[in-house]
């Protein structure tokens, strides 16, 4: 007994209950979640009770600042007094009227991956240019900081280690009875002594009294202590070491080729008079899950919402599914506005997506002549059409079927599902999410 | 609980002494009879526990505390939101603060704490479950505890599947709002059909004769007393249709046994666990019934002891506002504002009609030219509080020798003179309760100052015209000395005693309320799509509300038959009244109610039907589809839901109009 054991047993039915994904899909309430912070009731929790049917119900609300004007839409329904759960809490702030499991968007993915067996692996495209792996690589130029000190030392000192010579022993060597500049050169030459001809015949010059000192090279090797670079370096210091510009290096991060899993969904509805609210709903129960498949399964997704009925225009996610218009219906004007503004999302860099719903009326010949082009033309992971007819299809309604003559039933970038009731979805989204090919890229 | 800990909330607790001992003073000052209240200091950890558990410490193992524990956590962190107060409804009652609570919001607890306890202990409602015994034996901790250990102990037991106990109480939970909560708690169902006593005498008298259980298994097995208790049984029961599901099916109800098939005799733990849950229902139920009003007048007082009678410290106050701000502001109609300000409100209606009263006895005044011949300055003027009460200090003193001797509470007002009372910071202390409402009078107050001149043509002619003693006053000083300054807080206590939510909101809720407030309807539209404004109007608003608050908020579902079909299936009946049910929820109830039924479950219902054709006639034509009222039992029968057309005389009864909770419009969307 005790707080541990119960709160044990709620994860312990918590995770039993989170089987009920698919259900809750089909028929829950997906409005409460937003791409980044999915709620989903868990329902044992809510343990189900005789209640009334919340829209039946209605209910009553509070105006901000003044009252409203009949007729008006109102949002979300308010928090009822009537819905908390009194059980005897006297504690200030009451929840909310459900409760929620929170996921979050990789759990939400791979939770459907389990629950419909999809396996769909996220390809990485953009090369992300920023993501720097240590400073071993080396460049000329570069800024001071990078400077790669250390080398350009080891560089300079070995060409000291070539360059310098024992001056003193050549200096002896000049004051040889009867030298002649030359012979003492190509004799240091003949030493490997790195000294240039100039350097003899300006030290010949100024030994030129001194010249008769030694009888013979021979007596210089034997009197005169030699006197290596390294012993030289060794008694007077690095005094000097000869640093070069071409001995400059400057570090600079090894580039390593990250590429990031970059999404863009582009979610197109058909807002048009035929869009009843039965109709926007399955669209609704269809879209937000695959919304946030994908944003649980790229690093970094965005997303693009289409209307249209004749024409098309962009909206904000938050009116996406609640907007109606009257008008006809061009599906082609609404993937004309995707091309454009996919534009921002080039092929190479960019997953695209292209969700495109409605109830497959459109214009005679749109279908053929336009949409189908355009979709050809559009490079896109995968373009799906969602057709939702819950009362039947109606004669004119093809658009579906002809994308699905013309592509074919398994093409492996384009998807055609039929959503007519809650049932359908999950189908429609096994069927949408199972279809991209492998062999994109 | 370590030794530094117990010591800072013992410290803590030794802070509080003064202000519990003398909010209880405060409180019995203004009127108030609360339980005694036994304060607990707690840390946060504890509190959230003590919430999840619903303001206990011993409640039957299950998840659902857990889960609420969660929550409560997750809030904490997510809004920052922290909790201030919890108490129970017992008696003694049990408060609980929060160590990490500022000394102002121990006092706001406090002070809020002791109008609850008051409430629970003369609020009528409470009384069903203690059977009118209110004061001794509530018992509620003991109760709980006592089910903590049964159930703890049946879960602990071999011979029983601890899973099967938590699934029996989550049945039994969902059946919670199902009970008849007008009604007095008994242990056991008054059954009106004889026979059930025969069936158990029959049991009973088997038991005295002693047979071997190997006998009894042979001859009298169930099976046998069913079948005599089948000849003998009545075609259908109960004679009336019953509320209480949850009783029904524990006396009646049997379990479903897998390996058998068949439904069996519940186990007498099964029937326990019925009975305990129930039990709780019940104690719950006057909490649920009275949220708002409870609520509000827990934070009416808690106000006029804090910010009227000063009983935070001036350098307390505002930590004080800003909490209460922060509570009354939340969103939506939270129970806190709602009631608080109805109560504000029959506070001043009540005065109102008091002060006009006396008015109209004013010579040469009546209800058609009140408005134009009296001054409401003056009126005002003479309604302040006299100094003498309105500031008291030390210094004072002596300005009561001035005012009515029933304002002055004579013994302490010697012992202030002694200096046994420390009157600068307690002054209320040497008034009378008289004395502290003239003190508090409503109608004085900046904030209700236009409340009297905003008196409708059509409230004075209803107090004129049923107003006996015409023309006794010359002046209106004369008048209003003779005004009862408490009218107003006796009405209160008479409210708090006998209503409940729904009358409560039903008798105060008025058109001026629900104008000032901006209250309105709405009501989905299938034509849209979307829920719209429907109504503005204070007759719509309250019915609204009103369907909000009666029985639970939920539908109404009552057993009309225990032997449908004579097939002993059970059927149950929503009484429809316009609304109709959520049928999915209603389907997964009738699965559970299946589990304790042991046998095939009905449920008549009446829904409102509509198609997508005549949804689409109506969006067309700007207007919204006509649902039409069908007849549906749905039925689960341990496999399957089904759902089927009835005939509209099958389900005609059920079918209630004298309330019509729709409010949209006639053309509310041209």
């Amino acid at each position: 007994m005790g707080l541990r054991e119960d709160i044990e047993r709620f994860r312990e039915v918590g995770e039993e209950r989170r089987e009920d994904l698919a259900e809750f899909i089909q028929y829950g309430d997906l409005g409460s979640g937003r791409p980044d912070d999915i709620q989903i009731p868990v329902k044992i929790v809510s343990l189900p009770g005789f209640e009334y049917d919340r829209r039946d119900q209605g209910g009553v609300g509070q105006g901000q600042g003044g009252t409203p004007d009949v007729g008006q839409p109102v949002g979300r329904p308010q928090p009822q007094p009537g819905d908390e759960d009194g059980d005897g809490e006297e504690a200030g702030e009451d929840g909310g009227e459900h409760e929620y499991y929170q996921m979050d968007p990789e759990e939400f993915a791979q939770e459907l991956d389990d629950a419909l067996g999809l396996e769909l692996e996220p390809k990485g495209k953009r090369v992300i240019e920023e993501k720097e792996g240590p400073y071993t690589d080396l460049t000329r130029s570069g800024p001071d900081s990078t400077l790669d000190f250390e080398r350009m030392f080891k560089e300079g000192l070995k060409r000291k280690l070539t360059m310098d010579f024992d001056e003193e022993f050549l200096r002896e060597l000049c004051k040889v009875d009867g030298i002649t500049a030359r012979e003492a050169f190509e004799y240091a030459r003949g030493q490997n002594l790195p000294v240039s001809m100039a350097w003899i015949e300006e030290t010949h010059r100024e030994v030129a009294d001194e010249r008769g000192a030694w009888p013979s090279i021979e007596a210089v090797e034997e009197s005169v202590e030699r006197e290596t670079v390294q012993q030289k370096i060794r008694r007077e210091g690095l005094k000097h070491v000869p640093f070069r510009r071409e001995d400059e290096r400057y570090r600079y991060p090894e580039i390593i080729e990250e590429r990031e899993k970059n999404v863009v969904v582009v979610n197109i509805r058909d807002v048009s008079g035929s869009m009843r609210e039965k109709k926007r709903e399955l669209v609704e129960r269809t879209f937000t899950p695959l919304d946030w498949y994908l944003t649980g399964k790229y690093d970094n997704a965005e997303f693009v919402y289409i209307a249209h009925d004749a024409d098309a225009w962009q909206v904000e996610r938050e009116d996406f599914f609640g907007i109606r218009s009257g008008g006809g219906t061009k599906i082609s004007s609404a993937y004309e506005l995707a091309a454009e503004l996919l534009e921002e999302y080039p092929w190479s860099d960019w997953n695209r997506y292209v969700f495109a719903a409605g109830d497959s009326e459109n214009s005679s010949n749109d279908t053929e002549e336009r949409v189908i082009p355009l979709m050809e033309e559009i490079d896109a992971n995968l373009h799906a059409y969602v057709e939702t007819q819950p009362s039947g299809n109606a004669i004119n309604a093809t658009h579906a079927e002809e994308l699905e003559r013309y592509f074919g039933t398994d093409a492996d970038d384009v998807a055609i599902a039929y959503v007519n009731s809650e049932d359908d979805v999950t189908d429609a989204i096994y069927e949408i999410l199972s279809t991209e090919g492998e062999t994109n890229e | 609980m370590s030794e530094s800990d117990r010591f800072k909330k013992q410290a803590i607790a030794a802070d509080l002494e003064e202000p519990v001992s003398e909010a209880r003073n405060l409180a019995e000052k203004l009127g108030l009879e609360p339980y005694a209240v036994n304060y607990w200091i707690v840390d946060y950890d504890e509190m959230n526990e003590l919430i999840a558990y619903g303001g206990f410490q011993n409640r039957y193992p299950h998840w659902r505390w857990g889960m609420a524990y969660d929550r409560q956590q997750k809030q904490g962190q997510y809004s920052g939101g922290k909790a201030f107060e919890i108490v129970n409804n017992d008696n003694p009652s049990h408060a609980f603060l929060q160590e990490s609570n500022t000394v102002a919001d121990q006092k706001a607890v406090i002070t809020h704490v002791e109008a609850h306890a008051d409430f629970f202990a003369n609020n009528e409602w409470f009384g069903l479950f203690t059977q009118g015994r209110s004061d001794e034996q509530v018992d509620a901790a003991a109760m709980l505890e006592r089910h903590a250990r049964a159930i703890g102990e049946y879960m602990a037991d071999p011979e029983i599947d601890r899973a099967e106990v938590e699934k029996w109480i989550d049945h039994a939970l969902c059946l919670e709002d199902n009970i008849d909560q007008h009604r007095v708690f008994t242990r056991r169902l008054e059954t009106d059909s004889s026979d059930r006593d025969l069936d158990e005498d029959l049991s009973a008298k088997l038991d005295e004769l002693g047979l071997s259980e190997e006998v009894k298994a042979e001859v009298f097995d169930d099976e046998w007393l069913e079948q005599m208790d089948e000849d003998d049984a009545p075609a259908s029961f109960p004679d009336e249709p019953e509320r209480d599901l949850l009783a029904f099916v524990r006396e009646h109800g049997k379990r479903y046994d897998e390996a058998a098939g068949k439904a069996v005799e519940m186990e007498p733990w099964q029937r326990d666990v019925l009975d305990m849950m129930r039990a709780e229902a019940y104690y719950f139920a006057a909490q649920k019934m009275t949220k708002v009003m409870n609520e509000g007048w827990a934070a009416y007082w808690e106000s006029a002891m804090m910010a009227d009678e000063g009983f935070a410290g001036r350098d307390e106050y505002l930590d004080y506002a800003d909490h209460m701000a922060k509570v009354l502001a939340s969103p939506g109609l939270n129970p806190y504002s709602l009631g608080k300000q109805l109560w504000e409100y029959i506070e001043n209606t009540v005065n109102r009609r008091e002060v006009i009263e006396h008015l109209l006895r004013i010579e040469g005044v009546s209800w058609r030219n009140l408005t134009d011949v009296v001054d409401f300055e003056e009126v005002l003027g003479h309604l302040e509080s006299p100094a003498a009460v309105d500031a008291i200090t030390s210094e004072t003193l002596d300005a009561l020798e001035e005012v009515p001797e029933e304002w002055v509470d004579r013994e302490a007002l010697e012992a202030a003179h002694a200096g046994e009372v420390d009157v600068d910071r307690y002054p209320w202390k040497v008034l009378t309760y008289e004395g502290l409402a003239r003190r508090h009078y409503s109608l004085a107050k900046r904030q209700n100052r236009g409340f009297l001149s905003r008196v409708s043509q059509n409230e004075l002619e209803r107090i004129g015209r049923y107003l006996f003693d015409d023309a006794r006053y010359s002046s209106i000083e004369e008048a209003l000395a003779d005004v009862d300054f408490t009218a107003g807080w006796t009405r209160m206590y008479d409210v708090r005693e006998s209503h409940n939510d729904v009358t409560f909101l039903d008798g105060f809720l008025t058109q001026e309320f629900i104008t000032e407030n901006d209250y309105f309807t709405y009501e989905y539209s299938q034509a849209s799509g979307q829920f719209h404004v429907s109504s503005v109007e204070a007759a719509d608003v309250k019915k609204k509300l009103l369907l909000q608050f009666t029985n639970f908020g939920k539908p109404t579902i009552v057993v009309t038959d225990g032997n449908y079909d004579n097939a002993n299936e059970l059927l149950l009946a929503h009484q429809y009244n316009g609304v109709m049910l959520d049928l999915r929820k209603a389907g997964e109830t009738l699965e559970r109610v299946f589990e304790l039924w042991g046998r095939p479950v009905n449920l008549l219902t009446i829904v409102k039907e509509l198609d997508e054709h005549d949804i689409e006639v109506a969006r067309r034509r700007n207007r919204e589809p006509e649902p039409e009222e069908r007849g549906k039992l749905i039925r689960y029968d341990g496999e399957e839901l089904t759902i089927e057309d009835v005939p509209w005389e099958a389900v005609e009864h059920l079918a209630a109009d004298d309330v019509d909770y729709d409010t949209k419009p006639e053309e509310w969307l041209a």
